[in-house]
């Protein structure tokens, strides 16, 4: 278990789902939290009247440290493009979740996006070997 | 847009890959060591300066507006870890790169 969890993959796993998990605790939580006057509204601090939100920054500071452990193992040039794939789960979770729109262009955004973690992934079979 | 505003939207670009690049090299050097402490310092400051650049961006323009630039980072930040960090470096990860960077301009335009 502990072998599981200390492995660089599955912290690189467990960052981009906790990016994911905040950008929608993020959202749901300043939706919900009451509007400052308009010099203070652009700051988003009222957000912090919401539980959701503090869930939200619980998350970010996860992915951070977990973004470390992965940048101490892996390198940059993968672990980079590799994390992109936020922007594979994010819109979904948000059509899913959020019931927001996916439109064709972002639908194809979103193909081309996993097209290339595909293509990057393929030889970390090889660095698997070293790790 | 107006020469200022692309004036920060390229510094809060930079600060994003200089603090990835400088998070990476502190990460990979000895924990704890003075170089440690510069570098991850430095790399936790770049980010903070653009988070902070980019929320101020984003009171005028709209996301859809400023998040392709960011789909830039990728392509970027893989090309220069590879020049600067001496990262190895293929035809298939320039080739997965650019997809991906293609790939997030796509997602974030509509």
């Amino acid at each position: 278990m502990r072998k599981i969890f200390l492995h660089p993959w599955f912290q690189l796993a467990l960052s981009i789902l906790c990016v994911t998990a905040s950008e929608l605790f993020l959202k749901r939580g300043v939706m919900a939290a009451p509007r400052l006057g308009q010099a203070w509204n652009w700051t988003g601090v009222s957000g912090l009247a919401s539980p959701l939100v503090w869930a939200g920054i619980a998350f970010v500071i996860i992915s951070f440290v977990s973004w470390l452990y992965v940048l101490r193992f892996i390198p940059l040039t993968i672990a980079f493009p590799l994390s992109q794939f936020v922007h594979v789960l994010i819109p979904l979770c948000s059509w899913l979740v959020l019931h927001e729109k996916i439109s064709l262009v972002r639908g194809s955004g979103i193909l081309l996006v996993v097209a290339g973690i595909c293509v990057v992934a393929q030889p970390v079979a090889r660095l698997e070997e070293k790790l | 847009m107006t020469p200022v505003a692309a004036l920060l939207i390229l510094a809060s670009l930079v600060a994003f890959i200089a603090g990835q690049l400088l998070l990476k090299h502190a990460m990979a050097t000895e924990l704890r060591g003075p170089r440690f402490y510069w570098y991850f310092g430095t790399g936790v400051v770049a980010m903070t300066f653009s988070f902070f650049v980019t929320l101020g961006l984003l009171q005028t323009f709209d996301l859809s507006y400023l998040y392709p630039f960011q789909g830039l980072s990728v392509i970027m930040i893989t090309l220069l870890a590879a020049v600067i960090l001496k990262e190895a470096l293929s035809l298939r990860l320039v080739l997965g790169a650019s997809l991906i960077s293609i790939g997030v301009v796509l997602v974030s335009l509509s």
